[in-house]
């Protein structure tokens, strides 16, 4: 099975918030034959609690289930609200796609 | 005001101006169809007059050559004269009628009834004024010319009536078009009159549904308004009552705060601030934001302060406080909650800090510009287990700590732009003012609209002469 078809990748962009809560939950799912998600955030330049939440549960209920997961973050806004929200410590975070894909698959071999 | 036509009127009055120009177009057809037949009636009521004068000139000179042959008296040959002198006339302007008319058919009966006059001339009228007697065979002859003569004209006659009758029958055909367009047209308007009562009916029905509709909507509005009223009272009053009412004063520490509840409705939230005097010299900071809004934010806001006081009162480390706190918000699936705890010696002028997803405290130091704390843990309430890191700040007397939710920076959806204003007004703020939080936040929302609550807490390292008396404060106390 070819690795990178095993990452799945979710994407936002622009300002997530509260009016987009239901689907943020509902681009926020993984399946039995994902391995790894990356989840794409390199166009969002806010997030409110109620998207950092869904945001946070997500990747602590994906590392509880074994699936490695790396954030996409490139606007420094968003950068920032990812750092003080303890996303940047708790998770690996990149700048740039092919290291994030890189280290993934680098997890899917070990 | 520009305002459209309703759509039903602009068709009705669009095919009643087409029925309008169907009729002029009709009725210039009508016109011109009914003038054309006069026209040919008129020459051909003409043209049979002709007729009859043509065949009574042809019975004159016949009259007038019979009765000079019996009597020989000249005077008797007058009608004969008559006829002869008015009969060349009459046959040519009947040939340029019918020519006009496009009757076809009688020009030849015409040449015919010309020859045979001229036959009759020849052989019957002139033999007969020379002659004295014996002209019974001439006469016989000159009658079947004459008979032929009139056969002639007769034919002529039968065409022009046919004619004429064709023209009536097509002036009738155009009458009767025009009675049936009538007909169509009163129909049509009828009908269309009929489409548009039934469309503004229709129309007006719906519009009472929408009135009706909209009423509804406000009655709705009205009780969501009144809900989200009470509620907000409620949330209000458990602020009010959770809210820090009178800061600690410690000698070396001057503390301010200000809390200011969000003015949209959705975001009336969790944010709260603590200052938990644990010693004459050191208070235990604590502020944080519940996620979400409303009564249960608040409700949950005060069990998380219940529970990081009571986590404090075990053991004052400010991660071992957030450690605590977190297994106890989690087994209780409590909502996640962001914060900051923070324990401020004012005789060392050190700051223990440690942040849960929290906006990063802000230190103002004498001679520096201020600058962000590093902070970077998961919020409460998220995961079992989370470590939170306690960092440990040593400062100087003059220093001021600013802790803030994070409607302080995310007003304008730009943290980056947002931390920034911060600095500056922490910067400004530190060093005039006796009420810094105050100063602070005026200095964010000075020309910005307050739509998330937002709570500032800060503390300053006393300069030893600013002091006051330590031994008046506990007597107070």
């Amino acid at each position: 099975m070819n690795q990178s078809n095993a990452i799945k990748t979710i994407r936002f962009s622009g300002e997530l918030e509260i009016g987009r809560k239901k689907q943020i939950r509902e681009a926020l799912q993984y399946s039995n034959a994902d391995r790894a998600v990356l989840v794409d955030l390199s166009e969002v330049t806010y997030a409110d609690s109620i998207a950092l939440t869904e945001l946070l549960r997500f990747c602590v209920d994906a590392e509880r289930a074994a699936i490695p997961v790396v954030l996409l973050v490139c606007t420094p806004q968003f950068a920032r609200i990812v750092q003080y929200a303890g996303l940047a410590r708790a998770f690996k975070t990149f700048e740039d796609r092919d290291a994030a894909i890189a280290y993934l698959l680098e997890r899917l071999q070990a | 005001m520009n305002r459209r036509l309703p759509v039903p009127l602009v068709l009705t009055l669009t095919f009643l101006l087409l029925i309008v120009l169907s009729l002029i177009a009709v009725g210039l057809y009508v016109r011109a169809r009914l003038a054309e037949s006069v026209a040919d009636t008129e020459q051909i009521r003409a043209a049979r007059l002709l007729v009859g004068d043509a065949v009574r000139a042809q019975i004159d000179e016949e009259t007038g050559v019979r009765g000079y042959a019996v009597a020989r008296d000249p005077v008797l040959l007058e009608p004969y004269h008559r006829g002869r002198a008015n009969l060349p006339r009459y046959l040519q302007r009947i040939r340029v009628v019918t020519t006009n008319l496009g009757l076809r058919e009688a020009p030849p009966f015409v040449t015919d009834a010309t020859k045979t006059n001229r036959r009759w001339l020849t052989r019957v009228a002139f033999p007969l004024l020379l002659i004295r007697k014996g002209g019974h065979v001439l006469e016989l002859r000159g009658k079947v010319l004459v008979d032929r003569f009139r056969a002639d004209m007769a034919a002529v006659d039968r065409a022009l009536v046919q004619r004429q009758q064709a023209g009536d029958a097509r002036a009738q055909r155009a009458i009767v078009l025009v009675y049936l367009l009538a007909l169509a047209a009163v129909a049509a308007i009828v009908l269309a009159a009929a489409l548009f009562a039934v469309q503004q009916y229709g129309l007006g029905v719906s519009l009472e549904q929408e009135r009706a509709a909209s009423k509804r909507q406000r009655r709705q509005s009205a009780k969501m308004r009144a809900a989200y009223e009470a509620e907000k009272r409620v949330v209000d009053t458990l602020q009010r009552a959770f809210a820090q009412r009178d800061l600690p004063e410690l000698p070396g520490l001057r503390l301010s705060a200000t809390y200011v509840p969000a003015t949209e409705e959705a975001k009336v939230g969790g944010d709260w601030y603590d200052a938990l005097p644990l010693t004459h010299d050191r208070v235990l900071l604590a502020i944080g934001d519940v996620t979400g809004h409303g009564f249960e934010a608040a409700v949950a806001m005060n069990k998380a302060r219940q529970t990081l006081i009571s986590c404090a009162l075990i053991d004052p480390n400010p991660g071992s406080i957030l450690q605590r706190a977190n297994a106890q918000l989690v087994a209780d699936e409590s909502p996640i909650i962001t914060a900051v705890t923070g324990l401020v010696d004012a005789r060392t002028c050190s700051f223990w800090y440690a942040a849960a997803g929290h906006p990063a405290p802000v230190l103002l130091e004498p001679g520096h510009r201020a600058r962000f704390l590093d902070v970077g843990s998961l919020p409460l309430g998220l995961a079992a287990g989370t470590a939170y890191l306690t960092h440990r700040i040593r400062s100087k007397p003059g220093a001021m700590l600013v802790l803030y939710t994070d409607g302080a920076i995310e007003h304008s959806r730009d943290v980056v732009a947002g931390e920034s204003l911060l600095l500056e007004t922490v910067e400004s703020a530190g060093q005039t003012h006796d009420d810094p939080a105050s100063a602070i936040l005026d200095g964010i929302f000075e020309r910005r609209h307050v739509s998330d609550d937002v709570a500032i807490i800060t503390v300053r390292f006393l300069e030893a002469a600013a002091m006051p008396d330590a031994s008046a404060l506990r007597r107070s106390a």
